[in-house]
């Protein structure tokens, strides 16, 4: 009944085999742009692209925002998402289906890093059998 | 889930002991994944074991990811990215209390009256407003810990929307939360080294055997005699037979701990305790000294000051 947890990720991750496919996830990014595709007979709903970025790459990802309507995007500000994966086999690759969408301008980027990586830091060293189910989640297929 | 079979075979702490591990007494802040596989006391059901500590009252923050709604209660499912828990939180009456027409204000009709009264509505209205979360939203939670219908779950004593623009209190929870588990729920219980009963042979387990017996003598008194209150004078002949057999200090502990239970709610005042053991003992008992001994027996977390000058046991 309850969903299961949404690990948080970096968005720089969501693109890559790091995340399974259905898995729930946690990540934040900045609000690139925003798609409203409206297709007569089958609305597609909105969509919205989160960018991040990692040393010098910039990586992007699709949110899918029809769970959150009514949603005011403020482009170029930092959102904090969590929701499912879909990874599809079209241009747009993997689809963030956003259950949880708020607007977290101002956040710590740096030290919020530093925080999610000390939880996992701190999950590896744990034994084995505790966190069985997070580093599942955390690991390729 | 393998379940490691030393651990299922390991030897629980006596429950008598319990009061001792200050983590019994804290909500504890723990990964919801811990909480949930956590397991149950096969002494007492409703206390939980995180490794060696004894506990059974959480504080947990997380993301609100479902919510049920009936008339008495909020159910909220709570997920801080580790695990996620349903959490049962209470609606107060008192926020019910909408219809206070502006008509029922202090009859002399003074303008205080009716400042008074518009702030207590106001505050009626956050109140309520705190407790009313929508998906997505921050909560936190302090609680007892159950398990009802093989499922975990939090009864919240205290709950309310954590408003987190910035993700400040998120993000120094994940900094603070490793912290914790070093320090504190991963370190090994380790019994309070025994000062009072270092120099007696067989030292602390001699002691612990008195703490036994004496707890079991007075409750047996309570079950016979059927009473809910006692005055310490009452019930001390019944451990005089082993306060014989033990050192001045340990005597002196043994009554606190008779004192203390008499007067379990608002917790014994220190003045009643030093006159009863200047009668019992010896007048030139200070209160200094007293306030000393009530101090270490306060620091290893075997009683609780509930006021400046009370004293209480759990």
């Amino acid at each position: 009944m309850l969903p299961p947890p949404a690990v948080f990720h970096f968005l720089w991750e969501i693109n890559t085999d790091l995340v399974k496919d259905g898995a729930s996830v946690r990540t934040n990014g900045r609000s690139v742009y925003s798609l409203k595709l409206l297709i007569s007979y089958k609305p597609e709903g909105s969509k919205a692209v989160l960018s991040g970025q990692q040393s010098s790459a910039q990586c992007h990802v699709y949110v899918q925002t029809t769970l959150v309507e009514p949603f005011q995007p403020i482009l170029g500000a930092q959102y904090f998402v969590l929701g499912e994966i879909e990874k599809t086999d079209g241009l747009t690759g993997v689809i963030l289906h956003a259950r949880a969408l708020s607007n977290v301008d101002g956040v710590d980027l740096t030290l919020m890093q530093k925080a999610i990586r000390e939880q996992r830091c701190f999950f590896k060293k744990r034994i084995p059998e505790i966190n069985e189910q997070y580093s599942a989640s955390l690991h390729t297929v | 889930m393998a379940v490691n079979p030393a651990d299922a075979d390991a030897d629980e702490l006596p429950s008598v002991l319990w009061g001792l591990d200050p983590v019994f007494s804290a909500y504890s802040r723990l990964y919801i994944t811990d909480i949930l596989q956590m397991k149950e006391s096969r002494q007492v059901p409703g206390v939980y074991f995180y490794k060696t500590h004894p506990l059974f009252q959480v504080d947990v923050l997380g993301t609100v990811v479902y919510k049920r709604e009936r008339e008495d209660f909020y159910c909220y499912g709570v997920d801080d990215s580790t695990g996620v828990i349903n959490c049962l939180c209470w609606k107060n009456e008192k926020w019910n209390d909408q219809g206070e027409s502006t008509e029922c204000r202090d009859p002399s009709g003074s303008s205080r009256g009716f400042n008074i009264e518009d702030e207590l509505k106001r505050l009626k209205e956050a109140e309520r407003k705190s407790t009313v979360l929508e998906i997505g939203d921050l909560l936190r939670v302090r609680g007892t810990l159950k398990t009802s219908r093989d499922a975990r779950e939090i009864r919240a004593t205290s709950f309310y929307k954590v408003n987190d623009p910035l993700m400040a209190v998120q993000i120094s929870r994940m900094l603070e939360m490793p912290q914790l588990y070093r320090k504190c729920y991963d370190q090994l219980f380790q019994m309070p080294r025994d000062d009072l009963g270092g120099t007696e042979a067989g030292g602390s387990s001699h002691f612990h055997c008195l703490l036994s017996r004496s707890v079991l003598a007075l409750k047996e008194f309570l079950l016979e005699k059927e009473v809910a209150r006692f005055r310490p004078y009452d019930v001390e002949f019944l451990l005089h037979p082993l306060i014989q057999s033990s050192s001045a200090e340990q005597r002196t502990f043994l009554i606190c701990c008779c004192f203390f239970l008499a007067d379990a709610e608002k917790g014994c005042h220190v003045l009643h305790i030093l006159s009863s053991l200047r009668q019992r003992y010896s007048q030139n008992l200070s209160r200094e000294v007293l306030e000393v001994a009530l101090t270490f027996l306060e620091c290893n977390s075997d009683i609780i000051s509930t006021t400046e000058a009370h004293y209480t046991v759990l």
